[in-house]
């Protein structure tokens, strides 16, 4: 086959092999399929090919960013998750991705960046410590902007006041949303038998970051945990398709040991950050001797310095 | 609604039986609704006809701006206002009206995901096409919708809206799209509603529910409008079974009550199927 694409996604973390939704519907996709991916856990967005992660860089049709479109791409190219699908069961999977975006994202969209507490701890720490400097003071604000505004159109609201009643709305949505994934899925493996398809790759990266990531407001998390088969699917998929990323140790405030595999800068961060400091110190030492504010005194051994000294601050004055 | 004036609201509704003048606003059927709103206004009224409710349409101009929610159509039954068929369908069962009671958890489960995926493509593909598509919302949308109003407070209220819209799908993804992949999407979204339905009279084999009002709205209007272009029309009735749905429930619920037809006639719709 053709050498392999190459996907940009976010890096793991808490035992997920991605901390965002649409890196993790794309990296399940590809495990369930059988897509040969060359995958680069990148912390800077700028460095993706289209600006925004996850994105796909194909040979052919340049690259593409939004989890739909790729795995429409990844189908293409035959690997397929939903190949055994009944007609009914493609018709289902499409109903259940628009329910899941409907009812469930807004919340989790919420829980995660628009609640306070859980944006200020966990995820805008989250990302201030992981991606590189100077953006890390840049980007998780304006993500959190985008979010906000995303979450008011989506809703269609003239303004959008985050607070108690907008979180009871969208958990009343997100829970029915939850307890309905619950009765369709059953005490099936997946949700269309024994093999994995499409549909369970969005439940399971929808789910997933609710069932790993420990939040202070952690209602989401306390309704997951009440629907024992949601759960028991979520660590099975993790187990059974990303055993490297569900061994390592889960738990917030982790600093990454840079592997040998990996591709971001970090590595070098901390030899620019020496490099940049003792640039600016040698810049105000030079500016300082060079404009006499600091007068360097030379001994008398260096005799004929120091007259060549005397001249050059005689220029000076 | 938050969930304590919800729980109220319920208990006041449960204790009152519905009236005879419940009353459902919507925008100016002959000027001024759109594609999107006359869906949505008749969903709703396709809902309540199915529960054997009664309720009277009322077209105000600034229909949208007496909303709750600010969307239309919204109902006005004794002294509550509910809008948007989420929200009217949770009224009316707790009025102890309810079309889903037969569904086992796993029918209910489709049913409502089955709902979002009319409202998350088909919805959204008939924005998309009323203000998205530039020739559409010159000719149409814009005229239509700021109808009532004179100048210059037309102008400002149809690109107001156009704007809010078109950030709308810029914000989930559909700015990217063109007209064609639009059109797509809708014979995505018809062939998997037409492989539910397969050759069942209603969705869940012999009783209508909301997923049914829901489908029949969008579909009707979408056959009966008038747009720029016939494609998406031709989208829909590709799909035979869809075609004889929205006959059969034409039909039973509105062509026995009245003989000249809900829909009447106007400019922008025509007054029955082809």
């Amino acid at each position: 086959m053709a050498a392999p694409l190459e996907l940009f996604c976010w890096k793991g973390d808490y035992g997920l092999p991605s901390v965002d939704i649409d890196c993790l519907t794309v990296l399940a996709y590809a495990k369930f399929a059988g897509a040969p991916l060359k995958v680069h856990k990148i912390t800077n967005p700028w460095r993706s090919p289209t600006g925004t992660l996850p994105a796909l860089k194909t040979r052919e049709e340049g690259s593409i960013s939004q989890p739909s479109k790729i795995i429409i791409h990844l189908r293409k190219q035959k690997y397929n998750a939903d190949y055994d699908l009944s007609a009914k069961e493609g018709a289902d999977t499409l109903a259940f991705v628009s329910l899941l975006e409907e009812k469930l994202l807004p919340a989790l969209v919420y829980t995660l960046w628009i609640d306070s507490k859980n944006y200020v701890d966990v995820t805008r720490g989250w990302y201030a410590e992981n991606i590189p400097f100077p953006l890390n003071f840049l980007l998780p604000n304006r993500m959190h902007s985008q979010q906000l505004e995303k979450l008011r159109l989506v809703r269609g609201d003239a303004v959008l006041e985050p607070g108690e009643q907008l979180e009871k709305e969208l958990c009343r949505d997100a829970f029915e949303c939850m307890t309905l994934l619950s009765q369709r899925l059953g005490s099936q493996k997946f949700f269309f038998g024994e093999s994995p398809s499409s549909l369970d790759a969005y439940v399971f990266a929808h789910l997933a970051p609710l069932l790993k990531i420990k939040l202070p407001n952690g209602k989401l998390q306390q309704h997951l945990n009440s629907l024992n088969n949601l759960q028991q699917y979520c660590s099975n998929i993790l187990d059974l398709y990303f055993p490297s990323d569900a061994r390592e140790a889960p738990g917030h405030k982790i600093h990454v040991q840079p592997h040998s595999g990996d591709f971001d800068n970090e590595p070098h961060k901390r030899r620019n950050q020496i490099l940049s400091v003792l640039f600016a110190v040698g810049a105000m030492l030079g500016y300082a001797i060079f404009t006499g504010i600091v007068k360097i005194k030379r001994e008398r051994p260096q005799l004929n310095n120091s007259s060549h000294h005397v001249e050059d601050e005689d220029d000076e004055d | 609604m938050s969930l304590a004036a919800e729980a109220f609201v319920s208990q006041i509704a449960a204790a009152e039986p519905w009236p005879e003048n419940a009353t459902l606003y919507q925008p100016l059927k002959e000027d001024q609704i759109l594609l999107s709103d006359s869906a949505s206004s008749l969903a709703v009224q396709t809902f309540l006809r199915m529960c054997g409710l009664p309720v009277l349409v009322s077209c105000r101009a600034n229909a949208e701006y007496m909303s709750p929610s600010g969307k239309v159509p919204f109902i006005h039954v004794g002294n509550q206002v509910v809008s948007e068929l989420g929200p009217i369908v949770q009224f009316t069962k707790a009025k102890g009206h309810a079309l889903s009671d037969g569904l086992d958890d796993v029918q209910r489960a489709e049913m409502k995901a089955y709902m979002e995926l009319v409202n998350n493509m088909l919805l959204t593909a008939e924005l998309y096409i009323q203000w998205c598509d530039d020739y559409t919302a010159t000719e149409i949308s814009r005229p239509r919708y700021s109808n009532p109003y004179s100048w210059p407070l037309n102008h400002v209220l149809a690109y107001q809206k156009q704007w809010e819209i078109r950030r709308k799908m810029n914000a989930i993804g559909w700015s990217g799209k063109n007209l064609e992949q639009v059109y797509e999407d809708v014979s995505q979204c018809c062939q998997a509603l037409s492989q539910r339905l397969g050759t069942q009279p209603y969705f869940f084999n012999k009783q209508p529910t909301e997923l049914d009002a829901l489908v029949f709205g969008h579909l009707f209007t979408i056959l009966t409008t008038q747009l720029t272009s016939d494609e998406l029309a031709e989208k829909v009735k590709s799909y035979s079974n869809l075609l004889s749905f929205c006959h059969r429930i034409e039909q039973t619920y509105f062509k026995e009550h009245e003989r000249e037809g809900q829909f009447g006639s106007s400019r922008h719709s025509k007054s029955s199927l082809p």
